[in-house]
C-alpha cells in the first residue's frame, strides 16, 4: 500500500510519431463517409477562403481614406463584409453539422461492433480484459476516436488551406514582404510539432496521477470499516495527502512545460511580425505597398499564426486518438476461441445422455491441465456428483460440455454426437449450466429469472422459483416478480442470490442440467429441501453437479472424486465409502466435526504431513495456507 | 448524549444522489472557496497583478501599430498629436533620439519589447495560478478526504462509495478548470475593459455603436443555455443508459452466453446506441448553430467599423490609425464576451461541483466522542459487559433488545441465531460504529461512551465477514500501514495463523503486491491473511465474524486451527456458523429477533432443548444423522484417524496462475 504502489516508475520515452499508424485502421469506418466528409470539408474550407476575403475588403476601404482627393469607398466594403459573414454563416453551419454527424456515426458504429464483439468472446478473453478496461475501451477511446474525426484531422486541413490562403492573397499584394513573412515559418511549425510531441510524456504523467487518487479512495472508502476498526485513518489522509501532492506536482509539471512552449511561440511569431513591421513599413514609406496592403498584411499574418499554435492541440488528439485506435482495434483483432461449426442431421430430441471421450484441457498460459484424460459416461437420466478441491478440475468439465472452455472436437459426446457438432446455441438450450457466481441482472425478478426467454409465462417462473427455493422469499418482497433486484435494486443475500440463479437454470427444463457448486451460500436445511424436490422434477433427466459437502453428493447415483484434473475415486456413497479413499475421508472430517480438540488436531496434522511427503516441491506453485507445526 | 442516541438523527441521504444543478451565480461559494487559497493568497495576488499587467501591454500592440505606425510614420500627413497614446509615441521619440534611429525603428523596437514583456508576464501568471490553484485545491481535496474518513458506519451505510468518489476526483477538478477559468477570464477582461476605454477616447459614437456586440452576445447565450439544458439532459442520460447496460452485460457475459442472449442484447444496445446518437444529433445541430453565431460577431463589428468609421475618418473626426486600431481592438472586445459564452456551462457545472463537495464536508455527522476521555491502562483485562443494551438503526425497527450478558477475562463466546437476529449489530457496537446509549457497554468496568473511539478500536480487534484485501504489499496488508507495527511482528503474526507459508511461495514473499480486493489470493488465504492482521495489532479482545462461504475441508481445517492460535487468551466474541468453532468457544449466546434467547454451554443448551437445540439438529446434525443412521457411531474416531487425502492441498486454487479457474 506504499504510494509507490500507485504510480509505476515514469517511462520516459521520448515522444514519437510512430504511433499514429494505428489510425490507418479507422479506414473502413471513416470511408463509408468518405462522400459526406469531402462535402463539408469541402464546405468548411470555402469558409475559410471567405474568412480571408475580408481584409481585402478592408484594404480597399482604408487605401480609398489615405488619399484625401480619392473618393471615400467604405459602404461597399462593409456591404461586403456582412455579405461574406452570412453567407459562411450557412456555409459553416451545414458543414460542421455534418462534420460533427459523421463522427457521432463513426463512434456509433465502432461501439456497435465492438459490442457485437465482445459478446461472443470466450473465458480468456475476459480473463485478459476486466470490464472496467472494456468499459474503458468503449468509452474513453471511442470518445478520443470521436473527437480526431470531429476536430483534430480538419485542424490540419485547415491549416495548411489558411497558411495556402494567406500566403496566397500576401503574394499577390507583394511577393517580396511574403518571402520575408514565410521564412521563420517553418521554425514556428516545427516547435509546435516539437511541443506536441514532449507533451506527451508528461500527460500521460498527469493521467496516471489522477487514476492514482481514484483508486486511492475508492480503495479506502469500500474498505472503510477496516481502517476505521484499526484506528488507521490518520496514517491513512496521511498517505492521501502524499498522494493528492504528487498529482498536484504532476498537474504543475504538465502546465509548466505547455507554458514553456507556448513561451516559444510569441517569440517565433513575433520574427514574421517584425518583419511586416520593419520591411513593410519601409514598403510603404518608399511608396511601394499601401497603407491597406500594410494592414492587410498584419490581418494575414494573424491567420496563418493563429493556426500554427493550434496545430500542437491537434497533434495531441492525434496522439491520444492513435492510442486509443489501437486500443479499441486490439479488441477487434481478438478472434472468438469457440468456433462455431454445425454439422447435418443433429437429433431433434436430446435423450441426455453424455460421455467424456480422453478429455484434457490446458487453459492458454496454464502451468498444467486442468484436465488430464477424463473417461466417463453419464446415461441419460442419472445424477452425478463431482467432489474435489478447488483447482481439481471440477468447474473446467462442466464448462466443457457447454463449451464455455475451447472443447477439442472428439472428447465430448451429446447423444453420441460430438458437442462441437452443434450450433453453440442449440447446445446450450439443451444443455443448462448453473454457474458458481450468483450474478443477477439489474432487472426485475421476472426478468432475471426468464432471462433465456422473456416470453415466459408466469406459471413457469413461480413453478421454477418454488422448485429453487425462492418462491416464499418473493412472496414476502412487497412488489413480488416486480422487484428490481441486482445493482441497481434491492439488495438480496447470497444465499437467495444462488436460488435465484438456480431457478434461472431450472426454468428452462433442459434435458442435461449442470450446478456448479450452486448451493455454497445456502444453508444444509434448505439445500435437503431443494435436492429432494430437484429429484422429482428432473425424473428422467441428466444432471451433474458439483458440491463440496458429502452430504449434498450423497444424493446422487453416483459420484466421482477428481484431483488434479483426473478422476481419483468413482462410485455409489456405499461404494466410496468403503474404498476409505479422499471421499471417505471427506466423509469423516466432515461428520466428525463435533469432535474433540486434540483429534482435531492430529487431522490437520495429517494433511499436513501427507502434504510434505507427496509433494515435496509444488513447482515451484504457491500452495495454499498449511500448517507449520 | 442519551437522547440523541435514542433517536438516530433522520437524515435525508438522498441528497447525495441527488442530480445538483445551478441556476444561479452562487457568490459565497465562490468566496467560500477562496477560503482554501488563503495560505497561497500571495502567489494567488501575484499572478491576477501579472495577468493585469500584460493584458494592459497586450492592448499597447495595437496602439503602436496603428498610433505610432500607421498615423506617425507611414501616412503622408502625420496626424494631429493631441489623441491618446498612452505615451508611446513620447516613448518612440525617446528610442529614436536615444540610439538615434528612425522611428520606424525606434517603434518596432518598442512592439517587440512589449511582445516580450506581455510574453514573460502571461508566463508568469500561468505558472503562479497553476501553483496556488493546486495547492489551494490539494488542500481542499485533503481536508474532504479527512472529512468522509472520519465519517461514521451510519454514513457510508446509506451513501454509495461511488457518490463519493466523484466528490474526491472530478468534483474537485471541476473547481481547477473554475478557478483557472477565473484566471483566464481575468486575462481576458482586463484588456477588455481597457480596449473600451481606449475606444471611447478614439470615438465614442462608434464605441457606442460596437457596443451592440455585448447584449447580442449575452442574450443569444442565454437562449442557448435555455434551449440546451433539456438536451444536454437528455445526452447524458443516453450516455449513463447505454454505458450501463453494457457494463452489466459484461459482468453477467457468461450468464448471456449460456442463455443465449447475445443477439437479443445486442438489438438492446442497439437500440440505446441509436437513441444516444439521436440525442447527439439534436444537440450538435443546436452547437454548430451558437458556435457559428460567436465566431461572426467579431466579422460583423468589423463591417460596421469600416462603414461607420470609414465616414468618421472621412469627416476627419477620428483618424486612418485609429480605425485600423478599432479594428484591432474589437477582437479584445469580442473575444471575453464568447469566453464567458463558452465559460458559462463550465461555470455552473463547476458551481454544482462546489456545491456537492461542501455539502459533503458540511455533512454533520460524528460519533460522539467523550469530553473528558478516560485514558486506559497499559493492558486491558479484557473483561465486557452489556447491559440492557437496545438499538435500531436509522430505518426499520429495533434490532437489538435489552440484550445483557458478561463475559470474563480470556472467555469465548459464541453468538449464534439465524440471519437477522442481529449478530452483527452487537460487534459494530463493540467496536462504537453507531453511537449507543451511555452505560450500556463497559470494557473493565469502564463504559465505553467514556473512551475515545480510536482509543477503544486499538484495544477491539475485529475481523469481518467480507476481509477487505487493499493494493499493495502483503506486509501493508498486515499492518495496515500503522508505523507501530514492525516487519518482525507482522511476520511473526502470519506465521501463527498458518499465513506465513503461502506468503513465502509468493514470487515477492511479504513484499508481493495484492491485487485490488485481494483477486489473487483464495478464500481460505484471505481469511488466514485477516486472522494476521488482527493478531498483529494485538488487540485484548477480539470480535471475530466468521465467513460462511463453504472452503473445502482441508483449508478449513487449517483456518479451524488458526483461529484457535488467534483466540488463546483472548476475550473472544465470535459469530460462528460453524459447529468446531462454537464448540472451540466456552459459551454460546443464542441471539433471535434481538433478544438474548439463551446462553449457556453447548452441553447445557443441548440439555435445555430450546432453539439451540433445534438450530442444531437443523444445521449442524445433518451429517451426524445420517451417520448414525448408517450405523457409524459419531464418537467412535479413535481406532481410525482420518486417513490424509491422496494428494497435497497445496495443488488448490493457484491463484498466482493466470487462466487456471476462469471467471470463478
Amino acid at each position: 500500500m506504499k504510494v509507490g504502489a500507485f504510480f509505476p516508475p515514469a517511462k520516459r520515452e521520448r515522444g514519437s510519431f510512430r504511433h499514429l499508424g494505428h489510425l490507418k485502421r479507422l479506414g473502413p469506418y471513416v470511408r463509408q463517409y468518405a462522400w459526406v466528409l469531402s462535402v463539408s470539408v469541402g464546405g468548411l474550407l470555402v469558409t475559410r477562403f471567405f474568412d480571408a476575403i475580408v481584409p481585402q475588403f478592408m484594404r480597399t476601404a482604408i487605401d480609398s481614406l489615405v488619399e484625401p482627393d480619392t473618393p471615400s469607398n467604405v459602404l461597399w466594403p462593409a456591404v461586403g463584409i456582412l455579405g461574406v459573414v452570412a453567407v459562411r454563416f450557412g456555409i459553416y453551419v451545414w458543414a460542421r453539422r455534418l462534420l460533427r454527424r459523421v463522427s457521432i456515426s463513426v463512434s456509433y458504429d465502432l461501439r456497435r461492433r465492438l459490442f457485437d464483439h465482445i459478446q461472443y468472446q470466450g473465458a480468456a478473453f475476459f480473463n485478459r480484459y476486466g470490464t472496467g478496461d472494456l468499459m474503458s475501451r468503449a468509452v474513453n477511446d471511442v470518445g478520443m476516436v470521436q473527437r480526431v474525426v470531429s476536430f483534430g484531422w480538419v485542424t490540419i486541413v485547415m491549416f495548411f488551406f489558411s497558411i495556402g490562403t494567406g500566403l496566397y492573397f500576401m503574394i499577390g499584394m507583394s511577393p517580396a514582404l511574403t518571402a520575408w513573412v514565410v521564412l521563420p515559418m517553418p521554425l514556428v511549425a516545427i516547435a509546435g510539432f516539437v511541443m506536441a510531441r514532449g507533451m506527451f510524456p508528461y500527460f500521460r504523467a498527469q493521467q496516471e496521477a489522477q487514476a492514482a487518487i481514484a483508486s486511492f479512495t475508492q480503495e479506502n472508502l469500500n474498505g472503510i470499516r477496516t481502517i476505521q476498526a484499526a484506528a488507521q485513518e490518520d496514517e491513512e489522509i496521511r498517505r492521501f495527502r502524499e498522494v493528492s501532492t504528487v498529482f498536484a506536482d504532476k498537474v504543475y509539471r504538465a502546465t509548466r512545460y505547455a507554458a514553456s512552449m507556448k513561451l516559444m511561440m510569441p517569440f517565433l511569431s513575433m520574427i514574421s511580425i517584425v518583419v511586416v513591421l520593419f520591411y513593410g513599413g519601409t514598403l510603404v514609406q518608399r511608396g511601394e505597398i499601401t497603407v491597406g496592403t500594410f494592414s492587410a498584411f498584419f490581418a494575414y499574418l494573424a491567420m496563418v499564426t493563429g493556426s500554427v499554435s493550434s496545430i500542437g492541440m491537434s497533434v495531441q488528439m492525434f496522439t491520444s486518438a492513435a492510442a486509443g485506435t489501437q486500443r479499441i482495434f486490439e479488441l477487434l483483432d481478438s478472434e472468438p476461441e469457440i468456433v462455431e461449426t454445425s454439422a447435418e442431421d443433429l437429433p431433434q430430441e436430446i435423450r441426455g445422455d453424455l460421455e467424456f471421450r480422453g478429455l484434457s484441457y490446458r487453459y492458454p498460459e496454464a502451468a498444467r491441465s486442468a484436465l488430464e484424460g477424463i473417461d466417463l459416461h453419464v446415461s441419460s437420466g442419472e445424477t452425478i456428483a463431482f467432489l474435489g478441491r478447488v483447482g481439481s478440475g471440477k468447474s473446467t468439465l462442466l464448462r466443457a460440455v457447454v463449451r464455455l472452455v475451447d472443447t477439442p472436437a472428439g472428447r465430448v459426446f451429446l447423444d453420441g454426437r460430438d458437442v462441437c457438432d452443434y450450433p453453440l446455441h442449440r447446445l446450450r438450450e439443451v444443455v443448462t449450466l448453473v454457474p458458481q457466481d450468483p450474478f443477477l441482472f439489474s432487472a426485475t425478478l421476472r426478468a432475471n429469472l426468464s432471462y433465456d426467454d422473456p416470453s415466459r409465462s408466469d406459471e413457469q417462473i413461480w413453478e421454477a422459483a418454488e422448485a429453487a427455493g425462492l418462491a416464499q422469499t418473493i412472496r414476502e418482497l412487497s412488489e413480488g416478480l416486480d422487484t428490481v433486484v441486482g445493482e441497481r435494486g434491492i439488495t438480496l443475500s447470497g444465499g437467495q442470490r444462488q436460488r435465484a440463479t438456480l431457478a434461472r437454470g431450472l426454468i428452462r427444463e433442459a434435458p442435461v442440467l449442470l450446478m456448479d457448486d450452486c448451493f455454497s451460500s445456502v444453508d444444509t436445511a434448505t439445500e435437503e429441501l431443494i435436492l429432494s424436490g430437484l429429484e422429482r422434477m428432473r425424473e428422467g433427466k441428466t444432471t451433474l453437479l458439483i458440491s463440496h459437502r458429502v452430504s449434498t453428493a450423497r444424493h446422487a447415483n453416483r459420484i466421482f472424486v477428481l484431483d488434479e484434473g483426473r478422476v481419483l475415486e468413482s462410485g455409489t456413497h456405499e461404494e466410496l465409502l468403503a474404498l476409505g479413499g479422499y471421499y471417505a475421508d471427506l466423509e469423516a472430517v466432515q461428520r466428525n466435526q463435533d469432535q474433540d480438540r486434540a483429534r482435531k488436531d492430529r487431522l490437520v496434522r495429517n494433511l499436513q504431513d501427507s502434504q510434505e511427503r507427496e509433494e515435496p516441491a509444488q513447482r515451484g506453485e504457491p500452495a495454499v495456507a498449511s500448517t507449520e507445526s | 448524549m442519551s437522547e440523541a442516541a435514542l433517536v438516530p438523527p433522520a437524515k435525508n441521504y438522498s441528497a447525495f444522489d441527488a442530480d445538483l444543478t445551478h441556476k444561479a451565480l452562487n457568490v459565497r461559494l465562490f468566496v467560500r472557496l477562496l477560503g482554501w487559497m488563503k495560505p497561497y493568497r500571495f502567489t494567488l495576488i501575484s499572478s491576477m497583478a501579472l495577468v493585469v499587467v500584460a493584458a494592459a501591454s497586450s492592448v499597447m500592440m495595437p496602439v503602436i501599430t496603428g498610433r505610432v505606425i500607421i498615423d506617425m510614420v507611414l501616412l503622408p500627413n502625420p496626424q494631429s498629436a493631441d489623441l491618446p497614446d498612452y505615451g508611446l509615441i513620447a516613448a518612440t521619440r525617446f528610442l529614436a533620439e536615444l540610439f538615434s534611429v528612425e522611428m520606424l525603428t525606434a517603434a518596432v523596437f518598442l512592439y517587440v519589447g512589449l511582445v516580450i514583456v506581455q510574453t514573460l508576464l502571461r508566463y508568469a501568471h500561468q505558472l503562479t495560478l497553476a501553483s496556488a490553484a493546486l495547492k489551494g485545491l490539494r488542500d481542499l481535496r485533503v481536508d474532504l478526504f479527512t472529512a468522509l474518513e472520519r465519517k461514521p458506519a451510519s454514513f457510508f451505510d446509506h451513501v454509495a462509495v461511488g457518490r463519493l468518489m466523484t466528490r474526491v476526483t472530478n468534483d474537485v477538478g471541476a473547481l481547477f478548470d473554475l478557478l483557472s477559468g477565473f484566471g483566464m477570464l481575468a486575462g481576458e477582461f482586463v484588456p477588455f475593459f481597457l480596449a473600451v476605454f481606449l475606444m471611447l477616447h478614439l470615438s465614442s459614437q462608434l464605441t457606442g455603436m460596437l457596443m451592440f456586440v455585448v447584449p447580442v452576445a449575452a442574450v443569444g447565450t442565454y437562449i442557448f443555455r435555455v434551449a440546451m439544458r433539456q438536451i444536454f439532459r437528455l445526452v447524458r442520460n443516453s450516455v449513463s443508459a447505454l454505458n450501463q447496460y453494457m457494463q452489466e452485460d459484461l459482468m453477467g457475459i457468461e450468464i448471456v452466453q449460456l442463455s443465449g442472449r447475445e443477439a437479443m442484447n445486442s438489438q438492446a444496445y442497439g437500440e440505446l446506441n441509436s437513441e444516444n446518437r439521436r440525442q447527439q444529433f439534436r444537440a450538435v445541430d443546436y452547437e454548430v448553430v451558437f458556435e457559428t453565431f460567436n465566431t461572426s460577431l467579431g466579422s460583423i463589428a468589423t463591417a460596421l467599423i469600416v462603414w461607420y468609421g470609414g465616414g468618421q475618418v472621412v469627416q476627419n473626426e477620428i483618424s486612418l490609425g485609429s480605425m485600423v486600431l478599432f479594428t484591432q481592438l474589437i477582437g479584445m472586445m469580442v473575444t471575453p464576451v464568447i469566453a464567458v459564452g463558452q465559460q458559462f456551462n463550465s461555470l455552473f457545472r463547476s458551481m454544482a461541483s462546489g456545491e456537492r463537495i461542501f455539502q459533503a464536508l458540511d455533512w454533520k455527522e460524528t460519533l460522539h466522542e467523550p469530553a473528558h476521555p478516560v485514558v486506559l491502562p497499559e493492558r486491558l483485562e479484557g473483561d465486557v459487559e452489556l447491559r440492557n443494551v437496545s438499538f435500531s438503526y436509522a430505518v426499520g425497527g429495533p434490532v437489538l433488545k435489552d440484550v445483557s450478558f458478561k463475559i470474563a477475562p480470556g472467555e469465548k463466546l459464541a453468538i449464534v441465531g439465524p440471519t437477522g437476529s442481529g449478530k452483527s449489530t452487537v460487534i459494530r457496537l463493540l467496536v462504537r460504529f453507531y453511537d449507543i446509549e451511555d452505560k450500556t457497554i463497559f470494557i473493565d468496568g469502564i463504559d465505553v461512551n467514556d473512551i475515545l473511539s480510536r482509543d477503544l478500536r486499538k484495544r477491539v480487534g475485529v475481523v469481518l465477514q467480507d476481509f477487505h484485501v487493499f493494493s499493495g504489499s502483503v506486509l501493508d496488508n498486515i499492518t495496515l500501514n500503522n508505523p507501530a507495527i514492525s516487519r518482525e511482528r507482522a511476520e511473526w503474526a502470519a506465521e501463527v495463523v498458518h499465513a506465513d507459508r503461502f506468503i513465502r511461495e509468493l514470487p515477492e514473499g511479504y513484499d508481493s503486491i495484492l491485487a485490488e480486493r485481494g483477486q489473487n489470493l483464495s478464500q481460505g488465504q484471505r481469511q488466514l491473511l485477516a486472522f494476521a492482521r488482527v493478531l498483529a495489532a494485538d488487540p485484548e479482545i477480539l470480535v471475530l465474524d466468521e465467513a460462511t462461504a463453504n472452503i473445502d475441508t482441508a483449508t478449513e481445517l487449517i483456518i479451524q486451527d488458526a483461529l484457535h492460535r488467534l483466540t488463546e487468551g483472548r476475550t473472544s466474541i465470535i459469530i460462528a456458523h460453524r459447529l468446531q468453532t462454537i464448540q472451540e468457544c466456552d459459551r454460546v449466546l443464542v441471539l433471535h429477533h434481538g433478544v438474548v434467547e439463551e446462553l449457556g454451554t453447548h452441553d447445557e443448551l443441548i440439555a435445555h432443548g430450546g432453539i439451540y437445540h433445534t438450530l442444531h439438529e437443523l444445521q449442524f446434525q445433518d451429517d451426524e444423522v445420517t451417520a448414525s443412521l448408517k450405523g457409524e457411531a459419531v464418537e467412535d474416531g479413535e481406532g481410525q484417524p482420518p486417513k490424509p487425502p491422496k494428494a497435497s492441498p497445496s495443488a488448490e486454487d493457484d491463484p498466482w496462475v493466470p487462466g487456471v479457474e476462469p471467471i470463478a
